[in-house]
């Protein structure tokens, strides 16, 4: 009697302690995904809609099922496919730069002094320029008749570049552009993350002897892969919305050459009003990043627990 | 012990001289970094006419018409307000949201978690074109369009995935066994996020909150859908100075613009410095 | 048991996430559709205890002029008429102006129209016919006709009169005097052909202080991809008696002429300073202000800012000449950008929309604004008058001349629903042509037939 009626009560409790702890740790999670619910969902499931629908401007509304005809269109639309590659390319250049940059400008920055605070607030600065006006005196500081680099250059006799006229030039003057607006933000997270590394580690292997190679090698990279992994992947997903520095420079041009998804699909949406293609593009490369995003988590995973 | 200090000398000579190439090429680094920020400086101070001279001109009439040009535009200053509001706000709501998600998806171990973790990363991906115009229009169904909170919570959209997933590097970094011995002690989780992990990642924070209030100060697309005049934001005076197809974009007023945005987030990450160094103190005494 | 509790939060989680999309859905199902019809009292103009309020969406390069000066001036004829005028950049104007012309409480009754953008809002249906529509609140001695008719016709659509213009430009020539007499050449008359200019273009690339340098050229234009690129070779297209399209809208430039005119665009990119195949509309305007180019192909408002403005120009009004473009076989060449003034639909307030609208254009409201504001008017009374300002006599007579030749040759950005969509496809080939991806014959068979794809769907 005794031992059956202790029985039900103890996994009972043991029960609701579990609850209580799922409870507990799930209560983590939702301010997060109430939040993202409340904003994300519902954009999301009206931009699905209407890619599958013809979209009605005198109503600003879906009219009638489209099936995937828009997804047809912007697939056979070659300027679409063109931009995809172009953004590609541009973070093909531009991520690893910034990555590699980013971490050896704040091993820099990090040694110890006085000005050290400063230095780092400062660097802070190209990050907050807006980008319209960055990407403007850039424009102006590059220009082969008036620019400031150019003349620079001039000096040790080089001749002018057309660095926004030639298509090859002028995807390298975004990807400079770019570096130099991004780089601070992986030099400072890079900063915070070192500046957390605990200092007994490494003291103990310049006791040892080992010069900054081996350090680097098998001390700070491995330690430093989790905060490499997720600034990669944060300025990954960053660099996809590519937009303002385009428009303030070359607009998309010479030609398509610069011509980054984003962009395009603004000027679909904007100019041009077709909603419903721009939509389905817009699924389209959500699709895509949401692919190459689990890829690069899960391979970054993998080099979490290898190191 | 005598065998220990020859090497220990040598090497303290060894370090302060990397120490100080070190120092030196960081300060070098951060010059070049800055001289395109130099140029724009100048710009701003410069006549029109002076901008595009060819060869460039160093030297100048100064002016200060540009600045007063941009200051005394009309509801300059209210955008600049605005704007801080927006980023204040997101910034703070997305810190909150996004670092108990980032914890729970580095250091709690719940099913599902990570795919709902890595879906709300992934979603940072979608166009923003593709949210703005949807969101216009729940906001007008609402009646909320042109408010400060509408803006607030657009912007928590793309801040909270980013803060989330940066302070989960930060808290992965931390050693496993920091809230356990809290928790034995009698601690609540929360209690234990609270006390005991938040003051510990500091650094990460701070700088995670600093770059959200940079990404939500920078941010035009929403602000241009979204707001009419009550809440119009700063990005968006700018780009209607830039677009201007009657006289021409005035890059003096332009580069005088940019320099009058950058400085309260400058001030701000000043003030901040001065708590991560506190912060950071404070944890190196603790080891 | 706790595998169990997990798929239960799961499952709430999921609801919740369900249950809250589709009250977001029905929220925006209910509120959608199209907006309410103007009451039929128009909503009156305002009285001494009830003003009546109004706002116009504007393009932001004179919004707080018209805010901080035109309002005012208006208010002594209407004062019971509160007007806001808000500032929307160039590139967002005409999706806001949809998306407000199609909401049931829509925030603004009037906006600025660019040439291009009348045909699409009006087959949306969301702006009002001033013609017919508002005939009603018209006054008696508003005089339609008065009007050049290319500017007018700009915001007129499927025989509808959607707006009135309330900015006026036009392409012109702009030209320096001293970079022409260095280099021996006679300053350009309205007879100069392209033939001619063509000619003389290599001779004004030259090296004014003697140092074995180039360090003058000859032209500037925008050459960067985008929708101002292609009316230049349209013009030139049109001078000779060539047009983008026919009436039913099929593409005509893939013609020789037209292969001929896009060449001229690419050819005089070798007669222009280095880093000019990224000139936009600012580039070259500082190129000239410079004294770096000898001629400026631009809107005509720019002659203030490249030759009169101080701290802007290095250039006096001496020094500058304006005119219409070099003339074709068919006469002179000019390309119309007109700013118009539209009344949506949607207004709760269309009597007090339109009353602004008709101020702002007539013979009173354009002399006014062309005095004080340095618009140019629309009206041939106006450009017939004396201006304010000494400098702008030769901008008028340019500007009369040009309206009369672009009414003629139908000289304006291609005109259709699709317009947009159209004037991307030709900045794409025509800045693939300037690049020399491909040339300009190539480009132009690809452009038209894109065009007729767009076209057929």
């Amino acid at each position: 009697m005794s031992v059956d009626s202790l029985k039900p009560n103890r996994s009972r409790t043991r029960r609701g302690a579990v609850v209580k702890d799922v409870i507990s740790r799930w209560t983590f999670m939702v301010p997060a995904i109430v939040l993202l619910v409340a904003v994300l969902a519902y954009p999301l499931l009206y931009t699905l809609q209407i890619s599958f629908s013809d979209f009605d401007l005198a109503t600003f509304a879906p009219s009638s099922w489209a099936g995937t005809g828009n997804y047809e269109d912007a697939l056979g639309d070659e300027n679409f496919l063109n931009s995809l590659v172009v953004t590609g390319i541009y973070l093909v250049l531009a991520l690893p730069l910034q990555i590699v940059l980013g971490f050896g400008i704040a091993f820099l920055l990090n040694a110890e002094w006085r000005g050290r605070g400063v230095v780092r607030a400062l660097f802070l600065i190209p990050m907050v320029v807006a980008p319209v006006v960055s990407g403007g005196i850039w424009k102006i500081m590059l220009d082969p008749l008036w620019g400031v680099i150019t003349w620079f250059l001039g000096l040790f006799g080089v001749q002018p570049i057309d660095w926004f006229g030639d298509a090859g030039m002028a995807m390298i003057s975004i990807v400079i552009i770019d570096t130099w607006r991004s780089v601070p933000f992986v030099v400072l997270i890079a900063a915070a993350a070192m500046l957390a590394l605990p200092k007994d580690v490494f003291e103990a292997a310049s006791v040892d002897g080992a010069n900054w190679w081996q350090t680097l090698k098998s001390i700070s990279l491995p330690m430093l892969a989790p905060i490499i992994a997720a600034t990669f992947i944060v300025r990954w997903l960053g660099a996809v919305k590519m937009f303002d520095v385009v428009v303030a420079t070359t607009n998309g041009g010479p030609g398509q050459a610069t011509n980054v998804v984003n962009l395009y699909i603004y000027r679909q949406a904007f100019q041009l009003l077709e909603f419903s293609t721009s939509s389905a593009m817009a699924i389209i490369v959500l699709v895509i990043t949401m692919v190459l995003t689990f890829v690069f988590l899960w391979g970054s995973k993998k080099l979490e627990d290898r190191l | 012990m005598t065998a220990v200090n020859p090497p220990v000398a040598s090497h303290r000579r060894r370090s302060a001289k990397a120490h100080r190439t070190r120092v030196w090429s960081g300060v070098i680094v951060c010059i070049l970094f800055l001289l395109p920020l130099v140029w724009m400086l100048l710009t701003s101070f410069k006549q029109q006419r002076d901008i595009f001279s060819s060869p460039p001109s160093f030297i100048f009439e100064p002016t200060i018409a540009q600045y007063v040009d941009v200051l005394t535009r009309g509801g300059f200053a209210g955008q600049m307000l605005n704007t801080v509001i927006v980023a204040v706000g997101a910034s703070v709501l997305s810190l909150i949201a996004g670092a108990m998600a980032g914890y729970a998806l580095s250091r709690l171990r719940i099913r599902g978690a990570g795919v709902i973790g890595a879906l709300i990363l992934a979603s940072r991906g979608v166009p923003p074109i593709a949210l703005a115009v949807p969101m216009f229009l729940v906001a007008r169904s609402l009646g909320i369009t042109d408010t400060h909170i509408t803006l607030i919570i657009a912007y928590c959209s793309f801040i909270v995935p980013y803060v989330m997933w940066l302070m989960r590097g930060f808290f992965l970094a931390l050693p496993k066994e920091l809230e356990e011995s809290a928790m034995l002690d009698g601690c609540s989780r929360m209690g234990a996020f609270f006390r005991i992990i938040l003051p510990i990642s500091l650094p990460g924070l701070l700088s995670t909150f600093i770059f959200s209030i940079i990404l939500a100060w920078e941010e035009l697309l929403f602000a241009l859908v979204l707001t009419n005049r009550n809440a119009t934001t700063f990005p968006v005076a700018i780009a209607g100075m830039a677009g201007d197809t009657e006289n021409g974009a005035n890059w003096g007023a332009l580069a005088a613009a940019g320099m009058i945005t950058v400085i309260p987030v400058v001030i701000l990450a000043l003030l901040v410095q001065k708590w991560l160094i506190r912060g950071l103190a404070e944890g190196a005494t603790k080891g | 048991m706790s595998h169990r509790n997990t798929q239960r939060s799961h499952r709430k989680a999921v609801i919740a996430i369900a249950s809250i999309s589709a009250f977001a859905v029905t929220l925006t199902a209910c509120s959608g559709g199209g907006g309410s019809d103007a009451p039929a009292d128009g909503g009156g103009l305002g009285t001494a205890d009830k003003h009546v309020k109004i706002t116009m969406m504007s393009n932001d390069a004179f919004a707080e002029t018209w805010q901080e000066q035109l309002v005012p001036e208006f208010n002594k004829a209407y004062p019971y008429i509160d007007v806001t005028i808000d500032s929307t950049p160039y590139d967002s104007l005409l999706a806001k102006g949809l998306l407000n012309g199609t909401s049931p409480s829509p925030d603004y009754d009037l906006i600025t129209l660019d040439d291009p953008w009348t045909p699409q809002l009006a087959e949306a249906g969301v702006l009002l016919d001033l013609k017919s529509d508002a005939a009603q609140w018209t006054e008696d001695d508003y005089d339609w006709d008065d009007f050049n008719s290319a500017p007018l016709a700009s915001s007129e659509w499927d025989d509808g009169q959607y707006g009135v213009p309330l900015r006026s430009n036009l392409l012109v020539m702009l030209y320096n005097k001293d970079l022409y007499a260095k280099a021996g050449l006679p300053e350009p008359t309205p007879e100069l052909t392209w033939d001619q200019y063509m000619e003389q273009a290599p001779e004004l690339v030259q090296d004014t202080d003697g140092d074995g340098a180039v360090d003058s050229w000859a032209v500037g234009l925008t050459w960067v991809r985008g929708v101002l690129s292609p009316p230049f070779w349209q013009t030139v297209l049109n001078s000779n008696g060539g047009a983008l399209f026919d009436e039913d809208m099929k593409p005509t430039f893939d013609t020789d002429e037209g292969v001929a005119a896009l060449q001229t665009q690419v050819d005089l990119l070798e007669y222009a300073p280095p880093g000019a195949s990224t000139y936009n509309y600012n580039e070259p305007l500082d190129a000239f202000r410079q004294g770096k180019i000898a001629t400026l192909f631009t809107w005509g408002s720019a002659y203030k800012s490249a030759a009169v403005d101080e701290a802007v120009t290095t250039l006096t009004p001496d020094q500058v000449g304006i005119q219409t473009m070099p003339a074709g076989s068919e006469g002179a060449s000019a390309h119309r950008g007109i700013w118009s003034g539209s009344v949506f639909k949607n207004s709760d307030n269309p009597e007090a929309a339109w009353a602004l609208l008709q101020w702002m254009s007539s013979k009173e409201g354009e002399l006014w604004s062309s005095a004080n504001l340095g618009s140019f008017p629309a009206r041939k009374s106006t450009l017939a008058s004396e201006p304010a300002e000494p400098w702008l006599a030769p901008v008028y007579t340019a500007i009369q001349s040009g309206f009369d030749v672009a009414a003629d040759g139908e000289m304006w950005r291609p005109r259709s629903p699709d317009s947009n969509a159209i004037q991307e496809i030709l900045a794409n080939e025509t800045s693939a042509a300037v690049q020399g991806d491909r040339t300009a014959e190539e480009a132009l068979d690809r452009a038209a037939s894109e065009i007729k794809e767009l076209l057929e769907k």
